[in-house]
């Protein structure tokens, strides 16, 4: 039995606007679940139907075994950080940690020493008796985190809890958040679409697109192994390369036909491509540190613009009059020089039409 | 020389301060004037010399004490009243329901009726066979009233004195200006960002506490401002109770400046008199303005500095 | 309880609270059209009644027709009796609102006295009857209106000017005492109009300007100034300067720039603290009964028409016109409030 379980969850606002469509996911205890997607893909949504602030159109939530969508929303123990961390201005640091508890009604001794215990993981002990409004954004934000785990939850949910912070602050503050959860390991949910964000957190990722979910893996699932061509795209910067292609059958040999170049497909796809896909275009994706340089090529190719990043550079090259992003190591190529080009085995094909993995 | 003059002249008119000479001379003229004025007037007898005579001759006013006693009950009571159910309909329409923007629109109407109409409203109503008997009678209210033993037969509002007079005053202001309230509360509660009481809901509080816990503590500056500028104008009240009631019949202390000022024609006793009220009236405004404050007053969290 | 039973009971409760704010409005625009003999009907009617139901009778022994008309109850009860066309028309128009010539009554009413048995006639009311009326029971009312205008009009004037340039001022320059100021707003609203209004009379009449708009506009604009001041500068600090800026850069002029950047954007400003000008000036009545003579504002008129002899019908006609421009304006100028207020 799963920890937690959205079964069907579904969400309909007014009378046709469809921000949830029959979401399915189960969550182990301890997993620390990432929702990736890009902005108005039903994110918020279902974690506002988790934690009980919006109505369930259809489907159910199960906690622990139990249906919990007709719960208020303080009785489903679960906790949550906003994305504007919602820390009371009128309360101290003191208070806001205090405030669930004090509903709880638990001992002023006990409040105390959860308080200062909880204020110490998270690294606001100094700031108890300030006012939020004198704090800054990243310590209001480690408010609404020991605010969150005070009440020991039996779910962790965050809402783009790190979206305000300045980027440096986010790299930490992320960091700070994986060390909590390894210490208390609660089940958590976060919310964000910031794919770095979920690749280092996550244990499993969620790829969301217009309230659907197109894959469900672990970081390395989703950036190798990518279900769809959309997920290609979202993850990895720069995204995933697509060019398409004719596939060809040649005594025996698979091949895949570009304007500029011919490829002999010899992997696991063999057999995909041949059953189905003869004379067909398809999509060849690659990703851009997935080229080889000068090395036993397939094409020859001009460095269009390069980019240094510092550790690496990205090159622009125009093949066959699509421009593809490769990424490599070689750090003295200059504009204009031409380059041997070629794939390494990390290849993948999407259908053109359903967009999805051939295998 | 004549340059640099004239350069410091240019510079004093374009100094940002001259934005806020109109103001000044304005509220010098027609409100520090008159102001200290009525001050002087107030306590100077007749002939000139300092005097608290003027002030003797408004306690012995017989109607001075229900004056004050009318406007001390209308305008504490009102503003309770108000406050409750202007918070109670910004909540309904901040709710954002289907049919809220028109629900609104509706409880906007009395916002914009003149009290002079509002007065002319509420006779219609009050008069023996108003409309009030009226509704009574065609909803079956009045067979109910004579069961209970209310009254017999039509009820004649017009007739109520004393506190009855005062309650119904109360009920008519409240109809009024409940817009008004209730428009600077839904102005604080639509910038209130909805996601405080939200946490304060999973964190573990029902709605009932998330309201007096979260969301009325934090807009407290707006519906301080509100009540404050109700209390104000609540210990304004005169018209309405001289439109139904007529003069001496409710007295409050407008009622009374009005009364010496309009209605008494004693030449400079009468001047005197309502100046001496108008004083007073300032007196009980700054006082109970003062004290609301006080007692409004919580922790400052808004501060940005330590 | 289930969810639907409690939307249904929400629903009940808003209808019942939207008709506390409606009904007492329908009586009083049902009595604003009523006729002289409506006013003593009981129960009053809430919804308005447009025409009158009459029964129209020829009685042969005195040569005369009776009049009746149909009742809340739904009987016919007599009204008049009279042979004459002419005073007919005049009971007609007088006390039923109706608004006959005598060649269209005497048509209707021949069948009567031809046929001998009653008929039945339904008469539209003249629903202007009674504004037009309200004039010339009121003398002054015309004029009252003209004054209630043009004090709206400079009080408008004069708490944009000062007002706006107290808020611009606040906005846009680095004065100090701004705590002062705020400070000084609030004071100022805290003396009631009534109190200033008093010593205000004398001085009114050494400056000359006792029973004149201007007088009363002076006083209306003490609150106000402050008022407009806060909602200008909320609005000029909402404006960007870089908008401006960037104006400017692109080579127009500083005019062009007022005119197309900065005015458009605190437009809805100045629309807003104009209604709480306007409505200031035409809602008020203690101040003009105060500071005027002769020249009453509308507001004032239907006050005093409340003590009068004339009924009470007149005076709610007169109430409801003087609603009237009061609604259209708040509500004209809702958009702009809610703009605002985000
Ligand atoms: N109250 C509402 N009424 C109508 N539609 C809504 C409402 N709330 C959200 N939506 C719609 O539902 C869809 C999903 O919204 P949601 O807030 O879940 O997106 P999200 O994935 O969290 O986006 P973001 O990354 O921008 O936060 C959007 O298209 C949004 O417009
Ligand atoms: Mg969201």
């Amino acid at each position: 039995m799963a920890y937690l379980e959205l079964a069907a969850l579904k969400k309909v606002y007014g009378k046709d606007i469809e921000a949830v469509k029959s979401f399915n996911l189960k969550v182990d205890k301890e997993e620390f679940i990432v929702f990736l997607g890009p902005s108005g893909c039903g994110k918020s949504t279902i974690m506002r139907m988790i934690a009980g602030l919006e109505s369930v159109t259809e489907g159910n939530i199960l906690l622990e075994g139990e249906s919990i969508i007709d719960y208020q929303p303080k009785d489903r123990g679960i906790s949550m950080i906003f994305q504007s961390y919602a820390v009371w201005p009128h309360m101290t640091v003191y208070d806001n940690v205090a405030y669930a508890l004090k509903l709880r009604k638990i001992s002023k001794e006990q409040i105390d020493k959860t308080v200062k215990e909880v204020a110490k993981i998270s690294d606001i002990y100094q700031y108890l008796n300030r006012y939020p409004n004198n704090l800054s954004g990243g310590q209001r934000q480690r408010v609404a985190v020991a605010r969150a785990i005070a009440i020991k939850p039996k779910l962790f949910l965050m809402d783009e809890p790190l979206s305000n912070l300045d980027a440096k602050l986010r790299v930490s503050m992320r960091t700070d958040l994986k060390r909590i959860h390894q210490e208390l390991k609660t089940t958590s949910i976060f919310v964000t679409h910031d794919q770095s964000e979920a690749l280092s957190l996550a244990d499993r990722i969620v790829v969301m697109n217009h309230g659907y979910i197109e894959q469900i893996g672990t970081p390395n699932e989703i950036y190798h192994d990518s279900e769809s061509m959309f997920v290609a795209k979202f993850i990895g910067s720069p995204p995933s390369n697509f060019l398409t292609v004719k596939v060809k059958e040649r005594e025996d040999k698979i091949f895949v036909i570009h304007s500029d170049f011919e490829l002999e497909v010899k992997n696991k796809y063999k057999k995909a491509l041949k059953n189905k896909y003869i004379n067909k275009e398809i999509i060849l994706a690659v990703r851009p540190e997935n080229f080889t340089i000068n090395k036993k090529g397939i094409l020859k190719v001009k460095c269009n613009i390069i980019e240094p990043q510092g550790s690496h550079v990205v090159i622009n090259i125009f093949v066959g009059g699509e421009e593809i992003k490769v990424v490599s190591n070689i750090l003295t190529l200059k504009t204009n020089e031409e380059i041997d080009l070629g794939f390494s085995e990390k290849i993948a094909f999407f259908d053109i039409e359903t967009e999805k993995r051939i295998r | 020389m004549e340059k640099n003059k004239k350069g410091t002249v240019k510079s004093v008119f374009k100094s940002p301060y001259m934005f806020l000479v109109p103001a000044l001379l304005f509220y010098t003229f027609f409100w520090l004037l008159p102001v200290s004025l009525s001050l002087i007037e107030s306590f100077t007898s007749i002939d000139g010399g300092f005097s608290l005579e003027n002030f003797k001759m408004m306690f012995d006013d017989p109607l001075f004490g229900e004056a004050f006693r009318n406007t001390l009950i209308f305008a504490v009571i009102s503003l309770f009243l108000q406050f409750i159910f202007a918070l109670m309909f910004a909540l309904l329409i901040n709710r954002n329901f289907k049919g809220s923007k028109w629900f609104l629109f509706i409880m906007l109407i009395p916002m914009a009726i003149p009290p002079s109409a509002v007065g002319i409203l509420w006779n219609t109503g009050l008069v023996e066979s108003g409309w009030i008997n009226s509704l009574l009678s065609v909803t079956g209210l009045q067979n109910l009233i004579e069961l209970l033993g209310i009254a017999e037969g039509p009820i004649i509002w017009k007739e109520a004195s004393g506190l009855q007079a005062v309650f119904m005053i109360i009920l008519i202001d409240t109809w009024t200006v409940l817009p008004s309230v209730m428009i600077i509360l839904l102005a604080g509660l639509q910038n209130f960002n909805e996601e405080y009481s939200e946490a304060a809901r999973i964190f573990g509080a029902n709605r009932f506490q998330a309201l007096k816990d979260i969301v009325i503590p934090i807009i407290k500056p707006t519906i301080i401002t509100a009540l404050l500028l109700r209390i104000i104008s609540g210990l304004q009240v005169w018209l309405i109770s001289v439109m139904i009631f007529g003069f001496n019949n409710v007295p409050f202390l407008l009622e009374r400046i009005v009364f010496y000022t309009d209605q008494v024609r004693l030449g400079v006793y009468s001047y005197k008199l309502s100046v001496t009220y108008s004083v007073f009236v300032v007196a009980v405004v700054s006082i109970t303005a003062y004290i609301f404050i006080k007692l409004t007053k919580g922790k400052d969290w808004s501060g940005t500095s330590e | 309880m289930n969810s639907a039973g409690k939307k249904t009971l929400f629903y009940l409760a808003i209808t019942f609270i939207a008709f506390a704010v409606i009904i007492p409005m329908m009586y009083l625009i049902n009595i604003s059209i009523s006729s002289a003999i409506e006013v003593n009907d009981f129960p009053k009617r809430v919804l308005p009644v447009l025409s009158h139901d009459l029964s129209i009778e020829w009685d042969d022994e005195s040569s005369y027709y009776i009049i009746s008309r149909k009742s809340f109850s739904g009987e016919y009860e007599e009204l008049t009796y009279s042979s004459k066309f002419d005073k007919i028309e005049t009971y007609l128009i007088t006390y039923l609102n109706i608004s006959k010539t005598e060649e269209e009554i005497e048509e209707d009413f021949i069948v009567a006295r031809n046929t001998g048995d009653i008929i039945y006639l339904n008469y539209n009311k003249d629903i202007f009857n009674n504004f037009g009326k309200f004039f010339k029971v009121f003398d002054g009312a015309s004029a009252a209106l003209v004054n209630s205008i043009q004090a709206a009009a400079i009080t408008i004037l004069l708490s944009m000017s000062i007002g706006g340039s107290i808020g611009y001022a606040l906005a846009r320059t680095k004065i100090k005492g701004k705590d002062a100021i705020s400070l000084g707003s609030l004071v100022v609203r805290m003396f009631p109009a009534v109190s200033i209004s008093v010593p205000m009379a004398v001085l009114l009449v050494k400056f000359g300007m006792y029973d004149t708009m201007l007088g009363l506009a002076i006083i209306y604009s003490i609150p106000n100034i402050g008022l407009t001041a806060w909602i200008t500068r909320s609005i000029f600090m909402s404006v960007n300067p870089e908008f401006e800026e960037a104006s400017l850069v692109f080579g127009a002029s500083k005019i062009q720039t007022f005119k197309k950047i900065t005015f458009p954007l605190v437009l809805p400003a100045f629309a807003a603290s104009s209604m709480y000008a306007f409505i200031t000036a035409w809602n008020d009545t203690a101040v003009s009964l105060l500071l005027t003579n002769n020249n009453e504002t509308l507001a004032l008129l239907i006050y005093k028409s409340m003590g009068g002899s004339a009924s009470i019908h007149y005076a709610a006609s007169g109430a409801i016109l003087l609603i009237l421009p009061a609604l259209a304006f708040t509500f004209l100028l809702k958009n702009y409030i809610n703009k605002m207020w985000g």
